[in-house]
C-alpha cells in the first residue's frame, strides 16, 4: 500500500515537471538521430544494424540509471527521504515506489527509442522480434532504475553520482560487446564485462536480430538480466541508509 | 505523583570524525511539557533532535523516547512521534494538502482528508490548500511542514527551529498551539536559536559546542541575570545593579525604606540573550582556567 503511495507521488512529480519529462524523452531521440548521421558516414562494409538496437538499449540504460540516481539523491539532500523514513515509510516501500514510478518513464523511453531506431534505420524486423527487443530494453531499464537506486545510497549529493559514470557506464560501452567483440578481449577484461547487465541485454539483442534466431539461445541471458533486478533490489534495500 | 519522562538521555555522545557534535548529554524531558533546546548555530541542537527521532546513530550513550529506543524500536516509535526538520522537506510539485496527505500515508489515519482540512485551517492555509508548495513563501512552507508533523496526533513532537522565518502573528499562533498541545499531554521538544522563545518553554536546556551548559526553568535562567534599578530621588537619578531575583529586589527596596523623597523607580532586567551569553562566557572562562 505504502509502495503505491510513493509510486503515485513519483509519477505525479514526473507529470508535473513537463520540462524534465520532455528532455528525458527527447534527449535519447536526438542522440539516436545523431547516431544515424554518424552511421551514414560509415562504409557499407560495416553492418551498422548490428550496433543500432544495442546502442539504443545502452542510451535507455544510461539515462534511466543517471536520472533515477540523481532524483533519489535529491530526495536525500532536500530532507524528504529522511522525513519519509521518520514518518514510517519502510525502505522496501521507498525502493518499490521509486521503481514503479520511474518504470513509467523508462517504458516511455524504451518505446520511443526503439521505434525511432526501427524507423530511422529502416529495420524490418518481425512483430515478434520487435516485441522481444522491447522486453529486453524494458528489462534493462528496470535494472538501470535499480542500479540508480543502489548507487544513490552511496551519494550525499548529486555530484557524488558522477564518479559512478566512468565506473559503471564506460565499462558497459567497451566491455559488454556493444562496440567491441568480447571474444577479442583478455579473459579478465571479458569477465568484468560479464558482470555488467548490459552484456546480457546485448547478447539477447544480437541473437534476436538474426534472421533465424532461436529464443532458446537467449534463456540464460534473460535469466541473468532478470536476476539483476532482484539482486539490485535486495542490495538497495540493504544499503539505503535509514540513519547516519 | 511520579513524573514520567517522555525522553531520557544518558551520557549521549555523537562524533563526526574528530568533531564532537554531542558530548556526554544527560537530559530528562517530562511528559506534557514544552522543552526548549536553546543555543547558537552549530551548538548540536539539530544533531540531538536527529538522534532522538532515529535519523542519526549515537556514538555512545543511551536514549529512550517514550520508553523506546529510537533505532531498535523505530517501527513502534514512528507512529507516536512527530518531526519537523529545520528545512521544510516538502515536495514542491505537490500541493500543501498533497504533502500532508502523502507523509500521513505512512500511518493508517482514519478520516485523513477531514483531519488534513482541519490542520490546514489551523495553519490558515485553507485558501492555499490545493496550490503547489513551490509557489509558497518560506513561512508558508514552515506552516505546511508543521502540519505534516502534527497530522497523526503524535505523543511527542520534535520541532527543529519551527518558528524561524515566520511572521510574528503566526509565531504567536504557533506558540498558542504548542501550549494547547502540551495541555492535552503532548510533549514538545523545540529547538530554537531565538532566546526570547526560551521564555515560552516550561524548561530550557542551553547547549554550546555539543555540551549542556545550563538546564533550568526560564524564570530561573532570567534570575541569573542582573537588574538595573533607577531611582529618581529629589530630581537626581541614581542607579543600583542587583541580582534579578525577587529576594534581591525586596532587599534593595528595603534598603531605601519607604522614603518619600523617592518619586519613581524603574526596573531594567537583563534580557534573556545577555543572560545566556553571560552563561556561555562564564563557561568558556571556567574552561580556560
Amino acid at each position: 500500500m505504502n509502495t503505491l503511495i510513493i509510486a503515485k507521488r513519483v509519477l505525479k512529480q514526473l507529470q508535473g515537471d513537463k520540462r524534465f519529462l520532455a528532455l528525458s524523452i527527447i534527449a535519447p531521440l536526438i542522440i539516436i538521430y545523431f547516431l544515424k548521421l554518424l552511421f551514414d558516414t560509415f562504409p557499407p562494409t560495416i553492418l551498422v544494424t548490428n550496433f543500432t538496437i544495442p546502442i539504443s538499449a545502452f542510451i535507455v540504460h544510461f539515462l534511466s540509471f543517471l536520472l533515477c540516481a540523481i532524483l533519489l539523491v535529491q530526495e536525500r539532500t532536500r530532507g524528504t527521504l529522511e522525513r519519509m523514513l521518520i514518518s514510517g515509510f519502510r525502505r522496501s516501500s521507498i525502493i518499490g515506489g521509486y521503481s514503479i514510478g520511474y518504470l513509467g518513464l523508462a517504458t516511455l523511453q524504451a518505446v520511443a527509442v526503439l521505434f525511432e531506431s526501427l524507423w530511422l534505420f529502416d529495420l524490418n524486423y518481425s512483430k515478434e522480434t520487435i516485441l522481444i527487443l522491447f522486453i529486453v530494453i524494458w528489462l534493462l531499464a528496470v535494472v538501470s532504475v535499480m542500479l540508480g537506486i543502489f548507487v544513490s545510497t552511496f551519494a550525499r549529493h548529486e555530484g557524488h553520482v558522477f564518479p559512478f559514470i566512468p565506473l559503471i557506464i564506460l565499462p558497459s560501452v567497451f566491455l559488454t560487446g556493444l562496440i567491441i567483440n568480447t571474444d577479442a578481449l583478455p579473459g579478465w577484461v571479458a569477465f568484468i564485462g560479464k558482470c555488467l547487465p548490459l552484456h546480457y541485454a546485448v547478447n539477447i539483442i544480437h541473437e534476436i536480430i538474426k534472421p533465424e534466431y532461436s529464443l532458446h539461445n537467449t534463456y540464460v541471458d534473460f535469466t541473468v538480466l532478470t536476476s539483476y533486478i532482484f539482486l539490485l533490489w535486495i542490495l538497495a534495500s540493504l544499503t539505503l541508509r535509514e540513519s547516519e | 505523583m511520579q513524573i514520567t519522562n517522555a525522553v531520557e538521555i544518558e551520557n549521549l555522545c555523537k562524533d563526526y570524525g574528530k568533531l564532537h557534535a554531542l558530548n556526554n548529554i544527560m537530559l530528562n524531558v517530562p511528559e506534557g511539557t514544552i522543552y526548549g533546546l536553546v543555543g547558537p548555530n552549530g551548538a548540536g541542537k539539530t544533531t540531538l533532535i536527529k538522534v532522538l527521532v532515529g535519523a542519526v546513530k549515537s556514538t555512545a550513550g543511551n536514549v529512550k523516547v517514550l520508553g523506546l529506543d529510537p533505532l531498535q524500536d523505530k517501527w513502534k516509535l514512528r507512529g507516536q512521534i512527530g518531526y519537523m526538520p529545520q528545512t521544510p522537506a516538502l515536495y514542491d510539485d505537490l500541493s500543501a494538502k498533497g504533502n500532508i496527505m502523502f507523509f500521513a500515508g505512512a500511518q493508517n489515519i482514519p478520516d485523513l482528508e477531514k483531519k488534513t482540512d482541519e490542520i490546514l485551517n489551523f495553519a490558515e492555509l485553507t485558501n492555499r490548500a490545493n496550490d503547489l508548495v513551490r509557489t509558497f513563501s518560506g513561512g508558508m512552507k514552515k506552516r505546511v511542514s508543521l502540519c505534516c508533523a502534527l497530522i497523526h496526533q503524535p505523543k511527542i513532537v520534535f520541532l527543529d527551529e519551527p518558528t524561524a522565518a515566520i511572521d510574528p502573528h503566526l509565531k504567536l499562533q504557533s506558540w498558542n498551539l504548542f501550549r494547547q498541545l502540551a495541555k492535552t499531554g503532548v510533549t514538545l521538544f523545540i529547538s530554537t536559536h531565538l532566546m526570547e522563545e526560551a521564555l515560552l518553554c516550561d524548561k530550557v536546556t542551553i547547549l554550546r559546542n555539543g555540551e549542556i551548559i545550563a538546564v533550568d526553568a526560564p524564570q530561573k535562567i532570567l534570575e541569573r541575570g542582573k537588574t538595573i534599578l533607577k531611582f529618581s530621588e529629589g530630581g537626581e537619578i541614581k542607579e543600583s545593579i542587583i541580582d534579578s531575583t525577587p529576594e534581591s529586589l525586596a532587599k534593595e527596596l528595603q534598603r531605601f525604606g519607604l522614603n518619600q523623597s523617592i518619586t519613581s523607580i524603574s526596573f531594567h532586567p537583563d534580557n534573556i540573550e545577555n543572560i545566556v551569553l553571560n552563561i556561555i562566557r562564564e563557561k568558556e572562562n571556567s574552561e580556560q582556567e
